[in-house]
């Protein structure tokens, strides 16, 4: 072989720890290396023409970069040498910079890791083979996952892109926590203007198919086919008959249900329709509330309802679908608040959630649109605003800003004094955060404009004053002194996390996830889109806490994506996969029993049985490799004998 | 290479792409110092680990070995960590018998985020490393040698079975025979004093049928090579593990293999009769009593008693039954269940790290690599595709060094994790009596200790423990980091 | 009369002492301890080693033709100033250690002589076998009585037979008479300074014949290289006669005369190390042994490897060089994990030709 070897400055990224040019001297006494140099940034137009040229001046059939992780710019070589006419996968990258000059200060000792890493990769070049990619079909329908805003900005852009979209809310509604807000910042514009619209273009657009009530149960298969079992949860009312009427979710007897859409600021039936505009508009009954369900006594939706849709029997169905993309839009939750005592832990019935909050606000929430207490039903005067309740906060695990709190809480203080001009509102905060489009001048506004009261600071104590108001001890760190304010009402800015399961979901799509359970997207800054699973992307906050405006943006962001991989005609497999050497397999099984994809299948090759590797379904981890004993079947690209190079590159006695 | 004289020590790791490999990316973004003595090796996923890698990289001088991977449930492709976990576990167990400190060895998870966490693993690690210094070489070793104490106890009477109901069982074959296309049993060796597998076709061959303590081969090796055919077999409790152990495997067809069995009271340790017996012209004649087997040669009588000269896996058998059978001929042999801990175990079991390696050392430098052990184990399936003499993959060289033939022997047990039966053909085959059985019965042990008590060879129906996994690993404690 | 010489019985070691000096590798049985059987093997003599005189489980073949040897090593290097010019140096390793093979058996010293055909008497001699054959001399011990496995006595050999042996060791009452029965073993006699044994000689001329008595008769095998070939076609024969055979290596590694040999390069020839050209012994029982490149292999089944072991023992070697490629020594019979019986084969052949011949 002849091996080309660039060991890359990185500017002074590399080149300040790792003296690079001793680095490519040492590669020149590798084996098969007839070229080595040190170019500035190899990554670069010139670094990458540099490599083009020398393979073509040194007939190089095999290309070391030593530079950054393979992670980030393995692809991008790839193309570099595949230009200059080798096959992309005669190529290879040793890490020296985020595991060598980023993480160690001994130059001497990086130079010799990085010498050492190189030694590695040129051993492995030396045993890599000219791989070629297989071509399949794609399913071109997408399953997203989520019908909140980023999950309905992602659907109708598919289809209006158009292609066939499943998707699949959890709840009896879509339109997510964004159909549970009264106003949005910072136009202070009616949420359920702005939402419902798109939301009816989601039930009448004729590439969506919507399952409501339903969730995703299992994933298989791979970028191009994922098979999706899909369980639709009966809502012992057949949908297929409702109208949406109205008329059972009058006479339901059972008045005392908890409200879940007005976030349990009141009470509704046990058949319920969510909200006036939900889509779907189909009545569900929450069963054990039911007194027909529970009891067996009642029946009176049944013999209310005009079209005979309400069913004690009908059971939950599980269908199975096929897409060859997904987008996963889950959303988030509340943080368990309870755990702040020095807030009550939840048990005054006047501090509250600013999304229970926004539901008070909201003309079609439990009480009109009526900003009331909890407790005695009388309109507050005084309402304190608590920021960063479960944000930024290490003692309970949640160190990152929930990123919309800041803004709402200044919306609701604004839509306070427009419901109750004589109210006062203040806001207890620790730092405004108000980076965006107008956000500035909002808060300024709601400062200003609305006199809302804005104290630096954080609440030490809440606790009732005996006379049906609340005392709110805090302190005044920008005066330096503490502070107390009698509240009517206070309402807690409540910070974020994954949604309720997100983790389950992240491993039936074979995703990452933090410790919050936010899905990791393939690279921060690079790939927010993208997960590590090829076909499956994010958008919203199930990503990350962000607002209406950036989950819109990440929404369209993860349908341009599915259709760009929908806009191929076929799509590539990747063929670092598994191959059986049939001459030494003696069918022994251990393969196809351990292999988590079934990708592996019995074969009869003149007459003796074989095992065989489904190309389009192998995804290449290697598991079977290690469990074959013989060394039949090996991983395309991570061979034993690569690996092995690898070790004996390093540890030779 | 040589690492840098005295600052570093050489630390091999092993990471997959999806987590481990970014967090240690996701640690270098954040600039999170650590030391520079690890290599990183990327591999797809920890399930393509295979254990050989480990204990490859640390005979042939690495000083510690770090393996991690996405966190269990976290893997990219679902499952590769939970059979890595499995598979790790067993390598850790098996290391330090052959005599490398176990804490050389150690395995995490790292998520693509834990930057970190990353971090303090590889300080960690590299500081217990440094803490224990340069890894021993197997050449440097003293050699040691040793004897294991074979005056042991049995859980099950040992005795000659000369009472055994060998013409019922002659008659039962005669009468399978027709459907059968033979039937594999012992007979009588190039003397009275030796036994040799017998391939019955015929009522004569069957009337060569010979039954007792001289019947030490174990008959089973030879059913994948006729499967597909209607085969029949005598065994004794231990050859019916292996049996068990094949169906398992679906290497053989329950349905082509008619098993006849009769409870077996142990069998002699030919190496131990044939040194008593020394150089003789001519065995005069063979008779047994209840306990014992007299063997005439040369006019010299010797005595062997069943209690003193089984074999060493006869004295913890728990099997002397087969575990399964098709018919059945005698009474049961009664078994009293209890701790034991085979001989040649204890005896490393008592020896320093230090001392296992000069002890290994001191055995594998006579080796042949006839592979006698090999061929004769019934679950080495390769057969004829050996990684041991291959070089598409080249685990092994074809120098003669006691590196290399240890290593083989760690091809061989690690490859039974979960499979081998004790059957301890291995090191009855062995020409110059290396005690390998050891090694497997390490082996067997870390695969019981792993996995709740698991025994190979027990239950056909069961799922070999390292080609599986439990979401939860209520046996296995994995460290804290 | 060759030279004779005589050495008490408790004499043997400090005469391997006194040949091991001047730098002369001399190999003795020795007892290898803490093995789960008795161990013996040709180790080179050092004072405190353990020497036995029992029949030693591996034949000293190792002598002239190691179980892995270098025959060279070859390193790589490249010029810093034009990476397109690479330098191959090779070195040669010739190995020859003035050597005694002491205490073997007259099996295993016809041994040696089997092995000089191929290796010196073909159309090229092998440097390595011959450079280190040349300087071995071989001071045998004969036996004393036959053996249930042995059956040198059946293929031109014997108990006391001096093929291969430049010296022959016999033991009687009180000590050892060393017969020298070539200019080499002359020469070793002369070195070790014993005292002559000539008075002594008919002692062990009785002892020899004793040996000769306790043999049982030989089979005549005279038909066994025609009856070979006549079996040869005959697979139901083969194939009931290899049956029990595990295609493991254990009769040919431990066999006297085999002399198959693999090559292989280890080694990366750019690197510190370099490369190195091993040789190594090969076993014809193994698949992998006829494996061609391309996959195919003329011996898949074990039956036609084990018939081309025995037919090259009793046919087609000696039909290339006269004597059989056996010394009768018995050691694939006894180290084999199920007692084949090469005999057994070759008589059967025999039998089952009978009227084909």
């Amino acid at each position: 072989m002849r091996i080309g070897v660039f060991v890359c400055h990185c500017g002074s990224n590399i080149a300040g720890t790792v003296d690079v040019a001793e680095v490519a001297e040492r590669a020149r006494h590798y084996p098969d290396v007839v070229y080595a140099d040190d170019p500035m940034y190899t990554c670069a137009e010139p670094g990458q023409a540099a490599i083009e040229q020398a393979i073509h001046d040194y007939k190089l059939d095999g290309v070391v970069v030593a530079s950054c992780t393979p992670r980030m710019h393995e692809p991008t070589f790839r193309r570099t040498v595949e230009r200059a006419g080798l096959n992309p996968y005669m190529f290879e990258m040793a890490n020296i910079r985020e595991h060598v000059s980023w993480i160690g200060k001994d130059k001497e000792a990086n130079t010799n890791k990085a010498a050492e890493l190189v030694l590695m990769a040129v051993e492995k070049l030396r045993r890599n083979r000219p791989l070629s990619p297989k071509s399949f079909e794609v399913t071109k329908k997408v399953l997203i996952i989520g019908g909140g805003v980023a999950g309905i900005q992602a659907a109708l852009d598919c289809a209006d892109g158009g292609v066939p979209v499943i998707l699949v809310e959890r709840e009896a509604t879509i339109g997510g926590k964004m159909a549970k807000l009264d106003k949005t910042f910072p136009t202070v514009d009616c949420s359920a203007c702005i939402l419902g619209p798109k939301m009816v273009d989601v039930a009448q657009h004729p590439l969506i198919t919507l399952y409501a009530y339903s969730e995703v149960e299992d994933i298989s298969g791979y970028v191009g086919n994922f098979e999706v079992k899909i369980r639709k949860k009966t809502p012992y009312v057949d949908w297929s008959k409702c109208t949406g009427c109205g008329t059972c979710t009058e006479k339901c007897p059972s008045k005392k249900t908890p409200d879940a859409f007005n976030e349990f600021m009141g009470d509704t039936t046990a058949i319920t329709i969510a909200f006036p505009q939900a889509i779907p508009k189909k009545a569900v009954i929450n069963a054990p509330y039911c007194r027909k369900l529970t009891s067996g006594k009642c029946g009176i939706c049944a013999k209310v309802c005009p079209t005979g849709a309400v069913d004690y029997e009908l059971k939950d169905e599980v269908i199975t679908e096929t897409v060859g993309s997904i987008v996963a839009a889950t959303g988030y939750d509340l943080v368990d608040w309870s755990v702040y005592e020095e807030y009550g832990g939840g048990r005054y019935p006047d501090v509250i959630t600013a999304l229970q909050y926004e539901r008070l606000l909201n003309a079609s929430g439990p009480t009109g649109g009526h900003v009331v207490r909890p407790s005695d039903g009388r309109e507050p005067r005084d309402v304190v605003f608590i920021q960063c309740v479960g944000s930024r906060d290490r003692s309970i695990g949640r160190p990152y800003c929930s990123a919309f709190c800041c803004m709402y809480t200044a919306k609701q203080a604004v839509l306070t004094k427009d419901h109750i001009p004589d109210s006062q509102s203040h806001i207890f905060y620790m730092d405004i955060r108000a980076a965006g489009k107008l956000y500035d001048e909002f808060t300024r506004r709601a400062m200003e404009e609305y006199g809302t009261n804005y104290i630096r600071g954080r609440v030490s104590a809440i606790y009732p004053d005996g006379e049906g108001r609340y005392v709110v001890m805090g302190a005044d760190t920008l005066m330096g002194e503490p502070i107390e304010i009698k509240a009517d009402l206070v309402v807690l800015a409540v910070g974020i996390q994954a949604s309720a399961g997100a983790e389950k979901l992240a491993e039936k799509l074979r995703i990452s996830y933090d410790a919050y359970g936010f899905f990791m997207e393939s690279h921060v800054k690079l790939k927010p889109v993208e997960t590590n699973t090829a076909g499956v992307f994010l958008a919203g906050v199930c990503q990350g806490p962000k607002d209406i405006p950036a989950s819109v943006a990440q929404g369209s962001a993860a349908a341009a994506k599915v259709l760009d991989l929908f806009a191929r005609p076929q799509l590539h497999s990747d063929p670092a996969i598994a191959h059986v050497d049939m001459r030494r397999c003696v069918d022994c099984g251990k393969c196809i029993r351990c292999c988590p994809f079934g990708a592996i299948e019995e074969v009869n090759m003149r007459g003796v049985n074989k095992a065989q590797v489904i190309e389009t379904v192998c995804q290449g981890c290697g598991l079977c490799v290690a469990t074959c004993p013989q060394g039949a079947i090996q991983l395309s690209h991570s061979t034993d004998n690569q690996i092995l190079a690898e070790v004996n590159a390093l540890c030779r006695f | 290479m040589p690492v840098l004289e005295g600052k570093e020590l050489r630390i091999v790791g092993f990471l997959c792409n999806w987590c481990s490999y970014g967090g240690a990316d996701t640690a270098g973004v954040a600039r999170a110092g650590q030391p520079t003595d690890l290599r990183v090796i990327r591999v797809p996923c920890t399930g393509r680990v295979d254990p050989l890698f480990i204990v490859k990289a640390l005979l042939e001088g690495a000083d510690g070995v770090l393996v991690s991977g996405c966190h269990p449930r976290d893997c990219h492709y679902s499952v590769g960590n939970f059979y890595a976990r499995r598979r790790l576990e067993v390598v850790r167990e098996f290391l330090p018998v052959i005599g490398i400190d176990p804490r050389r060895f150690a395995y995490t998870w790292v998520s693509a985020s834990e930057g970190q966490r990353w971090q303090e693993v590889v300080q960690k690690f590299t500081a217990e490393i440094h803490d224990l210094g340069p890894a021993p070489r197997l050449e440097d070793a003293k050699p040691l040698l040793r004897l294991a104490d074979m005056a042991l106890t049995s859980l099950h009477p040992l005795g000659t079975g000369e009472k055994a109901a060998l013409a019922e069982l002659k008659e039962a074959i005669k009468q399978k025979l027709p459907e059968l296309d033979f039937v594999i049993g012992w007979q009588e060796g190039y003397d009275a004093a030796h036994t040799v597998p017998l391939f019955m076709k015929t009522p004569e061959d069957v009337d060569k049928l010979v039954w007792g303590p001289l019947n030490v081969n174990n008959p089973a090796v030879y059913l994948p090579q006729f499967k597909g055919k209607k085969v029949g077999i005598v065994v004794k409790g231990c050859d019916s593990r292996s049996i068990a152990e094949l169906l398992q495997e679906k290497l053989i067809n329950r349905e082509d293999v008619t098993i006849f069995s009769i409870p077996c009271e142990g069998v002699l340790d030919m190496a131990r009769v044939n040194t008593e017996l020394g150089r003789y012209t001519k065995i005069d004649s063979v008779t047994m009593d209840e306990a014992s087997v007299t063997i005439t040669a040369d006019g010299t009588e010797h005595r062997f008693c069943m209690t003193e000269c089984a074999q060493g896996k006869c004295y913890g058998c728990t099997t002397p039954g087969a575990v399964i059978a098709d018919q059945r001929f005698g009474t049961p042999v009664e078994v009293t269940p209890a701790a034991h801990t085979p001989p040649e175990l204890a005896m490393l079991d008592a020896m320093s790290l230090e001392e296992r390696m000069g002890f290994w050392k001191a055995q594998m430098e006579r080796c042949l690599r006839c592979y006698a052990c090999r061929n004769a184990c019934p679950m080495c399936v390769c057969r004829d595709y050996c990684i041991s003499d291959s070089r598409e993959p080249h685990w092994m060289s074809q120098g003669e060094s006691a590196r290399d033939k240890l290593f083989f022997q760690t091809i061989h047990a690690l490859h039974l994790a979960g499979r081998c039966t004790g059957c301890g053909e291995c090191q009855r085959a062995c020409p110059v009596g290396i005690p390998i059985l050891a090694l497997r019965q390490q082996i067997a042990r870390a695969v019981g200790k792993l996995f709740g008590g698991y025994q190979s060879g027990i239950n056909p129906e069961a799922i070999p423990p390292l080609l599986t996994y439990a979401v939860e690993e209520p046996h296995i404690h994995e460290r804290d980091w | 009369m060759s030279k004779i010489r005589f050495v008490a019985s408790d004499g043997l070691p400090g005469l391997a002492a006194s040949l091991a000096k001047g730098g002369r590798r001399v190999l003795v049985p020795v007892e290898k301890p803490a093995a789960s059987k008795p161990s013996v093997v040709f180790a080179p003599y050092e004072p405190g080693v353990k020497m036995t005189l029992a029949k030693a489980t591996v034949p000293p073949k190792e002598a002239v033709l190691p179980e892995c040897e270098t025959l060279m090593t070859f390193q790589k290097s490249r010029d810093p100033a034009d990476l397109n010019q690479t330098t191959l140096a090779l070195t040669a390793v010739e190995e020859g250690v003035p050597t005694v093979v002491f205490a073997c058996r007259p099996c295993d010293a016809r041994g040696f002589a089997a092995l000089d055909k191929p290796f010196l008497e073909g159309l090229y001699a092998d440097p390595y076998y011959k450079a280190r054959r040349e300087k071995l001399t071989v001071a045998s011990l004969t036996c004393a009585t036959g053996c249930e496995t042995c059956f040198c006595h059946w293929v031109g050999g014997g108990p006391t037979s001096p093929i291969g042996s430049d010296v022959l060791i016999t033991e009687i009452e009180g000590g050892y008479v060393l017969q020298a029965m070539t200019p080499k073993g002359e020469e070793l006699l002369e070195a070790s300074g014993l005292p002559d044994g000539a008075d002594k000689f008919p002692l062990a001329e009785a002892a020899r014949k004793a040996a000769w008595a306790s043999l049982v008769p030989a089979p005549d095998l005279t038909a066994a290289r025609e009856s070979l070939k006549a079996m040869f076609e005959d697979t139901a024969f083969w194939e009931a006669e290899t049956a029990r055979c595990l295609s493991c290596g254990a009769c040919t590694y431990f066999c006297p005369t085999c002399y198959c040999f693999n090559i292989t390069d280890e080694g990366e020839p750019q690197s510190p190390c370099g490369g190195r050209r091993l040789r190594s012994w090969d076993n014809c029982m193994s698949s992998l042994y006829t494996r061609e490149a391309s996959g195919h292999n003329p011996r898949p089944e074990k039956y036609q490897r084990m018939r081309n072991r025995v037919s090259h023992k009793f046919w087609t070697y000696p039909e290339n060089w006269g004597p059989y490629l056996c010394s009768g020594c018995g050691r694939c019979i006894t180290n084999c994990p199920v007692c084949l019986d090469i005999r057994a084969i070759v008589l059967d052949a025999v039998a089952a030709a009978k009227g084909k011949v």
